[in-house]
This record gives structure tokens, sequence and C-alpha cells, in this order.
């Protein structure tokens, strides 16, 4: 931040005044620096998950765990298969956005619709599963406060498990959710020429950012709780 | 960052290569990500687990890193920009140091004095039910601490885990 | 939530940036020009104001319980009359005592010297002194205050709940935080405290994204970064530590909601409350918390110590007719500053059952810091060296902050080594130590703010007279408060205490306490005075009558004396130099943007 003193002359003038030093406004500015602050906030609740389970001497095994999935017979063993397609689902939305984006960069109205639909369906299908796993944790008997799980040893295991899993999960799930309402509200105003009048995307390129934080974020959360 | 904006088709094709070059890579490595993850299942040896998990963790940050390049597009941004999000991110090396550092400390005082933490890590529990792991209610939350199995403060010998544990 | 309001506004308020926006004239109602503003002159003063509440409060507060350390016997039939049940019989009780400390710290700390500092002066100086119309997001920036507003509220509220507020001590540490049965104020009140402070997180939040992106993108033309004053430099760091440690207690703080609410045991571990019986909490830590709330908290001491480092630095140079010594070296510690904020937190938390191996990193991480802090201070007293000095009452509070940062910040490097922390941990050096390094020294970088840029937030002076016999009591108080309390730690005796008469090792400072506790009352008596100068010359004061009364060098005082919504009536001027060209050329001062001569030495 402070090199400026040995800049090229290009950068001199880049940092010079009267201009934003990044060639972008400052909306995209706050909102990258926005993320980093959230990216703290799922930090300090991933790295408190860590803690605790470091200083805990047992922890349930993720494969017992999360080894169901819908509609298959009631004790069938499919250990990370449902999660999977969770997380693709989420990767591909990632696509369709980044997509989007694109589109906007052209101007091109009709591909910013398509692919923004296609990223509003991709979150709330990660949603819809989200909550099928979380109804179906619970009708195992896991909730905050409450862990049916044992420990991969077979010792008890203390409810942090579950209380964290619900926590990060749910802030996550959270963020999800706002970002479809944000999606939703860029589909509604591309559709409603607001972009086309302004002459640019940018809103959706920040609306980008944000989406793609959310995938960001459950990069770490499945790795972290479902392969770890 | 080194496209000319004055040619816009070829600079469209080589943002479209990437965008696709991008999602394939993000494919393989949550592919392989499973692959190992399948693999660590039947495995029982330590080392090679532990071993497992480093992969995974390195293949996870390769995500992070092609999503945030790519997707977030910072690759192709200012460098002084690079530069604010990357100093700062690096806060998290020692934010995570430290913390795991002490979380892992902790579970070794507590074996050291406290045996009934250590004890409790070496009983077994029976396996329940699996209906009667159910909720009894929705809201299992207020049960009355006292009613549940009292086992801190008190003599250690009452600690009979086969009591319905930590609910 | 903020990023919702993030992405609504950017785009509408763009215009605000640019050049040929000039001077308009709005329509203004009392509404949208005192209470809704986005002028961010406005939003500073409401922040000030709003700040200057909660100190006189928290102020209160402290004489409140330095009555009961001073005069642990006598009984006060007033104060029943104040403070009801929680003074019975004109003496306060434990629980009452407990309450005004912890209310005392978290006000001071997060609503005075958090909000009321750098909310005042990022707000007010940065637009003007980087030459911006006005903030990047004006409606995100009152926002940011009407979200400090409530929380203000809140925190008020708790205050007047049935149980008390939250009587755990400003870090919230749990067991006492999380456990409804802990304490009477781990009831209703510390619900309050939580949701006061996550209201406040999200202001901080909402501010520092602002001023980071206003003094990134916002800048005139050839105001490049290191033309910058200090003071922008500082609140730059302020925001950036704001924006990445403010999340970590959020974060902490869902946690401990958690296990207040929905039994969860983030925290909780091997508990046996008295009345309740043995909890079944099991497998948390309660360690985390304190990792998590001193991540932030760290960093915090210096949110709070930057801005008055900025201003010192400038209002230093001004009246000292001279360029600031190191204007490189300064950067480069305040950037040294902010990156080692983050690496020590651990120190506050040597005898919690840290791993001593781990402590020992943290000690040295610490005494780090005391490089830049060293740096910082001989460039204050180079700066000062054969200066032709204007003793201002402002002048005199800058150079009261570096004596002050100077006298706390040497017992900063005791309490930095784990062994002599041990022994001197949670005892009255280490409430000498922060209180005069980072609560006083602080509140004289405010000071010294508030004397020096009234002018240009009132156009009229403070009254100088006043002004010096608030600065000499304050500072002979703050000593005379807070030196004997060194002694009194090394002796061993703890902070926290609700009476020291019982103990025999500690009865000896019955005197000093009551001598600490007259000197208290006196230095809050002469704060009333600042006060009463202070909205006096707000109406009534003398009227300033030159553009630049100070003879500085930097963009504020190149706009009106009661500038506008907008600030420069025609363009925004352009900058030529950096801000410290005093005494060159045989030129006193040469503003900003004055252009550069042919025949000019080497310019910055």
């Amino acid at each position: 931040m402070s090199t400026t003193t040995t800049a090229s002359p290009n950068e001199a003038k880049l940092w010079g005044g009267g201009k934003s030093p990044f060639n972008s406004e400052y909306g995209k500015v706050m909102m990258w620096y926005f993320l980093m602050s959230d990216a703290f906030t799922f930090g300090a609740f991933l790295i408190s998950y860590g803690t605790v389970r470091f200083s805990t001497n047992g922890w349930p095994n993720s494969n017992e765990v999360f080894k169901s999935f819908p509609f298959a017979p009631e004790g069938v063993n499919a250990p990370l298969v449902f999660v999977s397609i969770m997380t693709f689902i989420l990767i591909i939305s990632s696509v369709t956005m980044v997509l989007a984006v694109h589109a906007g960069k052209n101007m091109d109205k009709q591909g910013v619709v398509r692919n923004m639909i296609l990223t509003i369906i991709g979150g709330i299908a990660f949603l819809s599963c989200q909550a099928w796993e979380w109804n179906h944790l619970f009708h195992e008997g896991a909730w905050w406060g409450s862990n049916p799980f044992l420990n991969a040893d077979g010792t008890a295991s203390s409810t942090n498990f579950t209380n964290f899993f619900f926590t990060i999960t749910g802030f996550h799930g959270f963020h999800v959710f706002s970002g479809v309402v944000i999606n939703i509200i860029m589909l509604i105003m591309t559709l409603m020429d607001k972009f086309e009048q302004r002459g640019h995307y940018l809103m959706i390129e920040k609306a980008g950012l944000y989406w793609h934080f959310v995938d960001l974020v459950w990069v770490f959360v499945f790795t972290i709780f479902y392969l770890l | 960052m080194s496209h000319s904006h004055t040619d816009h088709e070829a600079h469209n094709a080589e943002a479209m290569a990437e965008i696709k070059k991008v999602t394939i890579i993000l494919s393989v490595f949550t592919i392989i990500e499973l692959i190992l993850g399948f693999w660590m299942i039947s495995l029982t040896s330590d080392a090679l687990i532990l071993a497992i998990k480093g992969t995974i963790v390195i293949l996870m940050m390769a995500k992070a890193f092609y999503i945030v390049a790519y997707f977030m597009h910072l690759k192709h941004e200012v460098k002084n920009l690079i530069m604010t999000i990357i100093v700062p991110l690096s806060l998290f090396v020692w934010f995570i140091g430290a913390f795991l550092w002490d979380g892992s400390s902790f579970r070794n005082l507590r074996n050291d004095y406290d045996p009934y933490f250590k004890e409790q890590a070496t009983i077994k529990v029976e396996k329940k039910e699996h209906g009667a792991a159910k909720h009894e209610a929705t809201d299992a939350k207020h049960d009355a601490p006292a009613a549940k199995h009292e086992t801190i403060g008190t003599s250690h010998e009452t600690a009979k885990p086969e009591v319905e544990p930590y609910y | 939530m903020s990023h919702e309001a993030a992405l609504h506004n950017h785009e509408g308020h763009e215009s605000h940036g640019h050049d040929d926006h000039g001077h308009h004239e709005h329509h203004d109602t009392f509404l949208t020009k005192y209470v809704f503003s986005q002028d961010h002159k406005m939003i500073a003063k409401q922040f000030l104001i709003t700040g200057m509440v909660w100190a006189v409060l928290g102020g209160l507060m402290s004489v409140l319980f330095r009555l009961q350390l001073g005069y642990p016997d006598a009984s006060f039939p007033w104060l029943e009359s104040i403070l009801g049940k929680w003074a019975k019989g004109g003496q306060i009780t434990p629980e009452a005592y407990y309450a005004l400390v912890t209310t005392h710290g978290t006000v001071l700390v997060f609503f005075v010297l958090t909000a009321g500092l750098s909310g005042t002066f990022a707000n007010f100086l940065i637009p003007l002194q980087v030459g911006a119309r006005d903030m990047a997001s004006p409606f995100m920036n009152m926002l940011s205050y009407w979200f400090f507003f409530t929380a203000s509220i809140i925190m008020l509220s708790s205050l007047f709940v049935e149980t008390g507020p939250f009587s755990g001590g400003w870090t919230a540490y749990p067991p006492l935080s999380a456990l409804h049965d802990a304490s009477p104020g781990s009831k209703t009140g510390m619900d309050l405290w939580i949701i006061s402070m996550a209201l406040f997180v999200v202001s901080s939040l909402l501010g520092g994204l602002n001023y980071i992106a206003t003094i990134l993108n916002m800048r005139t033309k050839g105001m490049s970064m290191t033309r910058l004053p200090l003071t922008i430099w500082a609140l730059f760091f302020t925001a950036v530590l704001g924006v990445l440690s403010f999340p970590v207690l959020l974060s902490g703080l869902i946690l401990l909601i958690f296990d207040r609410n929905f039994g969860t045991s983030f925290y909780l571990s091997d508990i046996y409350v008295n009345g309740v019986g043995a909890l079944s909490n099991e497998g948390g830590s309660a360690i985390l918390f304190q990792h998590l709330f001193w991540f932030l908290g760290h960093p915090e001491v210096y949110i709070i110590l930057l801005p008055a480092m900025g201003m010192v630095s400038e209002i230093m140079s001004v009246n000292s007719r001279k360029p600031i010594f190191g204007y490189m070296a300064m950067l480069g510690s305040l950037f040294a500053i902010a990156i080692l904020a983050f690496l020590v937190w651990a120190h506050h938390m040597f005898v919690t059952g840290l791993n001593p191996f781990l402590g020992s990193v943290f000690v040295l991480l610490t005494l780090l810091i005391a490089v830049p802090s060293a740096i910082k201070v001989f460039n204050w007293l180079t700066t000062l060296w054969r200066g032709n000095i204007r003793f201002t009452p402002g002048m005199l509070f800058a150079i009261g902050f570096v004596s002050l940062f100077i006298s706390g910040g040497l017992t900063g490097i005791w309490l930095g080594n784990a062994a002599l922390d041990i022994y001197l941990h949670d005892s009255y050096f280490v409430v000498a130590h922060f209180h005069i390094v980072m609560g006083v020294a602080s509140m004289f970088g405010m000071f010294a703010g508030v004397y020096h840029w009234f002018p240009k937030m009132y156009g009229r002076y403070l009254n100088n007279s006043l002004g010096y016999i608030h600065f000499w009591i304050t500072l002979a108080g703050a000593y005379l408060i807070f030196w004997p309390m060194h002694y009194q730690g090394l002796a061993g005796m703890p902070r926290r205490y609700f009476d020291f008469s019982i103990w025999e090792s500690f009865k000896q400072f019955a005197d000093l306490n009551r001598f600490i506790s007259t000197v208290a009352m006196i230095v809050f008596a002469v704060q009333i005075l600042f006060l009463i100068n202070f909205f006096y010359s707000i109406f009534k004061g003398r009227k300033v009558t030159v553009l630049n009364p100070w003879e500085s060098n930097t963009l504020e005082w190149t706009t009106p004396i009661n500038p506008g919504h907008g600030n420069w009536p025609g363009e925004i001027p352009e900058v030529h130099r950096w801000p410290y060209d005093y005494g060159k050329d045989g030129h006193d001062f040469i503003p900003q943007t004055t252009p550069v001569g042919e025949d000019e030495t080497e310019t910055h």
C-alpha cells in the first residue's frame, strides 16, 4: 500500500489522486473489503471449530454421520454422495454467475437474464438440499445442544460436533439465502432495463463477487466438515 | 493481463476458454477430493490418513485460489488491489496456527490434570438404537440441566455413560 | 444486512465524488440537516456529541465506584436516592459495583474511544483532508451512525433492567457471560449487551468500509498516498483494523448467544453453579472465547490509539511550524503497528491456561511493538526539537499525549513479559498501564483534535483560558490518579475488588485510595468545565474570521469558514505538495494547493 515511492511512472499516475488506484469504482472496492471482513467472520467460526476439535479427545466420523440420501431406504450407507451433489450445484451456479458477469460486460441482456435465472435456481437447489439434510439430521436426534452420534472410536461424543455443524452451515446457508435474494433483485433490475440505462452491468459484477464468496466458503465448509 | 481491448472477439473467446478451464479444474479437484475421501473410509493407518487429509487441504486451497483468482477475477485486477487482499489474508496463518496450537495444548493439559476427562475417552458407549436417538420433543434445549446425568463436580464413579449420553 | 446495503447504494451516490458536482443548495429541513443528515460533517458532530454523552456517563460511573473504593465504610444517603436498590443505605452494593465497572469499561472503550473518536474524526477529516465532496457512500455513513445510536440506546436500556446491566467485566468472559444463573447481571443485562455490541460491530463495519473506500478512491487530483496528512494514514489503518477484527468478535458473540440460549457448550465445560447444580455442558473451552475476544480486543487497543497518534502528528507539526520528522518512518511504523496488532492478542491471556511455549512466542511478538512505538515517539520529540512552538490548547494536549504514551508504553514492556505478567496480571499495575497508555492518552488525542478542529466544525473558537485550565488539571490529575496505582499493583493489590479494607495487606492503601478518588472527582469536574466551554462556544464563542486560523497546510482550511454539504463551493482544489512544508525556503508555511515554485528546493 505504501509502495508509491518506488512506483513506476504508470503506477504513480494511478495513485496520484483524482481517480481510483484500482481502476474500479468504490462500490467494488467496498465489496472486496466487505468480503474480506466476512472471511474473518467465517474464519473465526471455522478456526473455533478446529480449536475445539483439537482440544477434544474423540470426534464423530463424518462418514458415519452424513451417509443418507433423499428417497433412499432407511439405513442406506452412502457417505459423501449427497454432499458432493450439493458441492457441484454450488460450483455450477458459480459458473453461471461468471457467465452472467461476462455477458454483462458485453452488454448482452439476454445472456445476463438467462444466467442469472440459472444461478438463482442453483442457489435455491442448494438451499433445498441443505434443508433436507438439516431435517434429516434433526430427525436422527441432532440439533444444537444434542448429539446422537458417537465418536469414531466408540466413546461418547460431546455436543460440539452438532453445535458447530448447525451454526456454521446455518451461517453459510444464511449467506446463500441473502445471495439468492440479491440475485433476484439483480434479475429484476436487469429485466427492468436499469443497467441498460446506466450503460453498465457493474452491479451484476458486485453481486457476482458476493456469490463467488459464498461458493468459496462452501469449499472450506465442505472440506472441513465432510472430508477431514 | 495481456488482453488487448481492441480485439474484442479474441478477448471474449479467451475469457470463455478461461471459464471453461477453471470449471474443469474445480470439478476435477472436487472429484479427486471425493475419491480420496472414499478411500480414507477403508483405511486404518494413521499416517496414511494424515497424508490424505493433508492432500485434501492442499486441494482445498487450490480450489480457493482458482475461485478467487478467476471467478472473482482477482488475477486480472491491478496489482495493488491484489496486494491489499493478500496481505490482510496472510494474517490467517498466525490466526489458525496459534488457535490450533493452543487447542491441542488444552487437550494435553486436560488429559494430564483431569483424570475424568481422560477416562472418558477410553470408555466405549453402546451405539443407540436408531429410533431411540430421535428427539422426544422439538425442544430438547431447555431440559433442566440438573435432570441430566450429573457427572461434573460429583464423584467420578457415577459416570456411567450408558445413561443417554450427551443430549 | 450490511452487504445488501452495500449493494444497493453505490450507484446512486456516485455523482458525489465528481469534481463538477459543485456546491448545491438543498432545501434542508431540520430532519435532513440535523438528524438524518448524510453530510459527513454533521455525522461527525453526531458521533462526537453522542460520544460526549457516553463519556459523561462512563466518567460518572467511575466516580461512583471510586467513591466506594475511596470511602468503603462511609455511607452517602444521596446515592440511594439516585441509584435506589443498587445503593441500599447509601452504600453501593457489590452487584452494582461490578455493573458499574463493567459498563464503564465497555462504554469508554467502544462507545467513547472507538465510535466517539474515530467516528468523529474519520468522518470529519477524511473527506476534508483528502479533498472529497463527501464519503464514498454518504448513505452508508448515515446508517453507520444510526446503528451506533441504536446500540447506544440498547446499552443504555440495559442500565434500567431489573437485574441490572452486565457485570462480568467488559471482556465478557464466559461462564459469567454465558450462563443466566451465573450472576444477576448475566441475565437480561447480558442479552442487551450482546445485541448492543452486535449492532456496534455493524456500525463500525459500515463506517470502516466507507473510510477505506474514500481514502483509496476519492482523493483529489495530485493527492497521492504519500501526500496524505498523517491523520488520514492513521485513520486508514484504524479502519483496516476495525474491518478485519470486529467480525471475529461478532463470531465469538454469535457462539455466545447459542451458549446462552440454545443449549450449546462452545465455551462451557465442567461447571457447577451454586443452587443449580452441575451443568451437563461438556467439551467446550472458555479459553476459546478469550482467544476470539482478544483477537478483536488487541487490535481494538490500536483502533483507539491510532487516530490519536495521527491527529497528534498533524497538530504537532502545525504548531511547531516544522515538517513532521520522518514522514515515511511514521507511515512504516503505523503499518507495522497495524500488522503486529493482529499477532499479539494472547498476551492478555498469559495466566488463563495458555500454553506457556505459545505464550513465549506471544512475548516476542509483543515486545516487537516497542520498535514502531519508539520510532513514533522519537519522531514526535524531534518534531518538537527547535520548533517555533505555539502552545495552543490543542498543542498542549498533543504534547500531553506523547508524555502519557511514553509513561504508559514503558510499563507495557513490563507487562508484555510473561514472567513479569504472571506476577502483575489483574493487579492495579495493569489498570494503571492501560488507563494511561490507551484511555487517558487517547482522550488527550481526542481533546487535541477537538480544540484544533473546533474552528472548522463550528466556525468559532473554544475559550483558550478554560482550555489551559482543562489541560493542566487533567494532565496533573491523570498522573496523580494512575501513578500511585503502579505501586499498589506492585504490592499485589488486585483489580475489580469491591472493598480492600478487609485485607490486612491492602489496608495500608486506604489513604492512597481516598486520595486517588478525590483526584478522580476533581478531574471529572474539570471535564464538565470542558463541556461547558464546548457547548457555550458552539453558540457564543469568538467567531473565526480568517480561513486558516492555525496557518496550516492541509486542505480543510481551504474550504469556507462554514462549509456547506459538498465542502468546496467551486472546484475541488488540486494538490501539489505534501502537507508538511513548514518553514521551507523562508516561507512559514506553504499550503498543499500552492504549485511548486521554479526555484524551490526538493519537494515531496
